[in-house]
């Protein structure tokens, strides 16, 4: 079972998003999220991309509108062997 | 130089969103507004432009403009560009993004179509620079064309008489030529960016496709430190003198130990690693930066190397100051400074030895010691890089620099064996020309007015703009060269004067070139601007000390010259211009051409 480092991911969006990690959530979307735009969207794709050394697919950057789909796209993606 | 910051160089996307909100101005030297049109989202690169900018010593704020408003922002004159009142305006036009129709059926255009295409882009944007001009004040610079990503996998060995590529190269050349028209106008050479780069590694085709972005991650980091680059090159002075060592740097190995026949340099390797890096060099002497030498190294031998090895490009003539002795590095190096006659501050130091480096930095923190990597491949590319010798344009001083400070040297010696003061200057048969500032001095009289520190008694800045608005408003700008009998100075003095009220007039400006301190030339200046202020309804002449760390030199300069202090206001002077006229020595010819 690939584990994304939830903590690495969080702090990412917490640099982006100006919001603080502790009041991030599975749950948190660009719903509940004010500074998470279509700008800032671009933004978060790019350094996650960065952070984690990997790179997502049109499809996957439209539909990661959230958190926890996020986790679930790079969890997707992730190599195994890094178990990151 | 670029400052660390205390933040690492190696900065993630994320860590430019966090830092770009962490930035304090109070840490920070100047403030810049910068104003971005588009036709694309530029947003996206708002951390990188002010992590950016901060790490050269610049506080940003920004106005990003909606995209593909270029018009509207510049006609209206409450768009909010004009609201914003930017320092500098950056245009960045897409070509996909205004002329996709000729780049989608591209050979469906005739040779003679596609060259009224250039035209009209062209006529576009002069009506918009143009317009620009005349409502702000701001510096413009303006991204130039570059290959879009369908140009990724074209054939290119096409032996067709028009390509994509040569009409994107077309549109630049005459925008290079528009602007060069348009004061206070610069080029970002976009498409040269992307080579280095790569148009693969340039281009993200989701980011394309997604949002309009025609950066990938990578991509926008360095777009973000390309605009800092030149932002920065437009406001803060280059280096004027690089002090080089000899033993690996300017060759390999070390000439006490291996002899004239065993140092590396020549046209193989390793030899041709280190001429290859004095053509660098040289290169940048011909923009007008000095070269000099601090070396410990015995100097016949030394000046044997340098005078008369066939791959020793870099000569005794090329060099303003040669210091070859067992001094230690920071002696010598006050030593070029003043017998240059330069601020410690505006020379940079290259040498390959850390132990040298980290004691010129601890003696003389002012000085710009060069990060020098290990590896002699990469030398080139630290200097360069360093940021320390970036210019945005070339004024005849700056091709001529290196020749007049050789002439200088010769001054000196004429100095040293001149009986008096009165005797070297006479001698020295000076011939003086005045003008008003125009068109071919403005670039000349705006690089003097921002980089000038010792004999400037306001050190207000300008740029070329501002100081054409002063002459619009009735103001006075005039300009001062030097001939003698070593050589032609060039613009060497400046003097501006706005008008106030009833006769009474204000010197905004007034200013001479290091080069030419305590050759009375001053004199000659003052009289002229009194003569035209005079000449022009003024009574009464004011002028302001405003002390900065260097103009210390002329803090008693209005009481010298016959000023008479403001009563109740410090450091202002007056000067009664019905009264009398300023005297300057009979043996300075001058001459006012208008």
């Amino acid at each position: 079972m690939k584990q994304v480092d939830i903590e690495r991911l969080y702090s990412v969006i917490s640099d982006v998003l100006n919001i603080p990690s502790e009041s991030i959530s599975e749950e948190s979307s660009s719903d509940t999220i004010d500074s998470w735009s279509s700008l800032t969207h671009i933004n978060l794709i790019v350094s996650i991309e960065s952070e984690f050394n990997v790179q997502f697919s049109v499809e996957d950057t439209i539909d990661m509108l959230s958190v926890k789909l996020i986790r679930m796209i790079l969890e997707d993606i992730l190599p195994s062997r890094l178990s990151l | 130089m670029i400052k660390d910051v205390a933040y690492s160089s190696n900065e993630s996307p994320a860590d430019y969103a966090r830092i770009s909100r962490e930035i304090n101005n109070s840490d920070y030297l100047r403030d810049v507004s910068v104003a971005f049109l588009s036709s694309y989202t530029m947003e996206i690169l708002k951390p990188y432009i002010h992590v950016e900018l901060a790490k050269r010593g610049l506080f940003s704020s920004t106005y990003f403009a909606p995209y593909n408003n270029l018009e509207q922002e510049i006609n209206n004159n409450n768009s909010g560009l004009h609201s914003f009142n930017p320092d500098v305006v950056v245009i960045h036009n897409r070509i996909e993004d205004i002329n996709l129709e000729v780049l989608t059926r591209f050979y469906s255009y005739s040779v003679d179509e596609l060259e009224n295409e250039v035209e009209s882009i062209i006529l576009r944007f002069r009506d918009i620079l143009e317009t620009l001009r005349k409502k702000s004040n701001a510096l413009i610079i303006i991204i130039n064309f570059a290959y879009t990503q369908d140009q990724v996998g074209n054939f290119v060995g096409s032996q067709l008489s028009h390509s994509i590529s040569m009409y994107i190269q077309n549109i630049n050349n005459q925008l290079w030529k528009l602007c060069s028209e348009i004061t206070s106008c610069y080029v970002i050479n976009y498409q040269q960016l992307l080579l280095e780069y790569g148009l693969h590694n340039w281009i993200d085709s989701r980011l394309y496709f997604l949002g309009r972005i025609p950066f990938s991650g990578n991509a926008q980091i360095k777009m973000g430190k390309a605009l800092a680059r030149t932002i920065s090159a437009t406001c803060v002075a280059p280096c004027k003198c690089l002090v080089l060592d000899l033993d690996n740097t300017l060759w390999g190995g070390v000439l006490g130990e291996d002899g004239i026949s065993g140092i590396q340099l020549g046209d193989d390797y390793p030899g041709n690693v280190y001429k290859s890096f004095q053509r660098t060099i040289l290169s940048l002497r011909d923009q007008g930066i000095l070269l000099a030498i601090a070396s410990k190294n015995n100097i016949s031998d030394a000046m044997e190397v340098i005078e008369k090895h066939t791959s020793c490009l870099i000569k005794k003539k090329h060099l303003s100051s040669i210091q070859i002795n067992w001094n230690d590095k920071a002696t010598n190096i006050h030593v070029i400074a003043k017998e240059l006659n330069i601020g410690i501050d505006t020379i940079a130091f290259f040498d390959d030895n850390p132990v040298e480096r980290e004691w010129v930095k601890k003696q003389i923190p002012e000085v710009k010691v060069i990060d020098v990597p290990k590896n002699p491949i990469l030398y080139s590319w630290a200097l360069l890089g360093s940021e320390l010798f970036d210019k945005v344009s070339l004024t005849r001083e700056d091709k001529n620099r290196a020749d007049i400070y050789n002439q200088e040297k010769k001054r000196n010696e004429f100095h040293v064996k001149s009986k008096s003061v009165d005797n070297f200057l006479e001698g020295l048969e000076m011939s003086v020309t005045l003008g008003f500032v125009g068109d071919i001095t403005l670039s000349r009289v705006e690089q003097l007015v921002n980089k000038t520190n010792q004999f400037n008694l306001t050190c207000i800045r300008h740029t070329a703009e501002n100081i054409k608005m002063i002459i619009n408003s009735g103001g006075v700008a005039i300009w001062m060269s030097v001939k003698d009998k070593f050589g032609d100075s060039g613009v060497v003095g400046i003097a501006i004067a706005k008008k106030m009220k009833d006769g009474q007039w204000l010197i905004d400006t007034f200013l001479l070139s290091c080069r030419v301190i305590g050759r009375k030339l001053d004199l000659v200046l003052l009289n002229y601007i009194c003569k035209i202020v005079k000449g022009k309804g003024g009574s009464e002449l004011y002028g302001e000390y405003i002390a900065t760390p260097r103009n210390g030199l002329v803090c008693d300069f209005f009481v010298e010259h016959g000023f008479d202090r403001v009563v109740n206001k410090s450091n202002y002077w007056s000067y009664n211009l019905k009264a009398g006229s300023i005297k300057y020595p009979d043996f300075i010819r001058s001459e006012f051409v208008g």
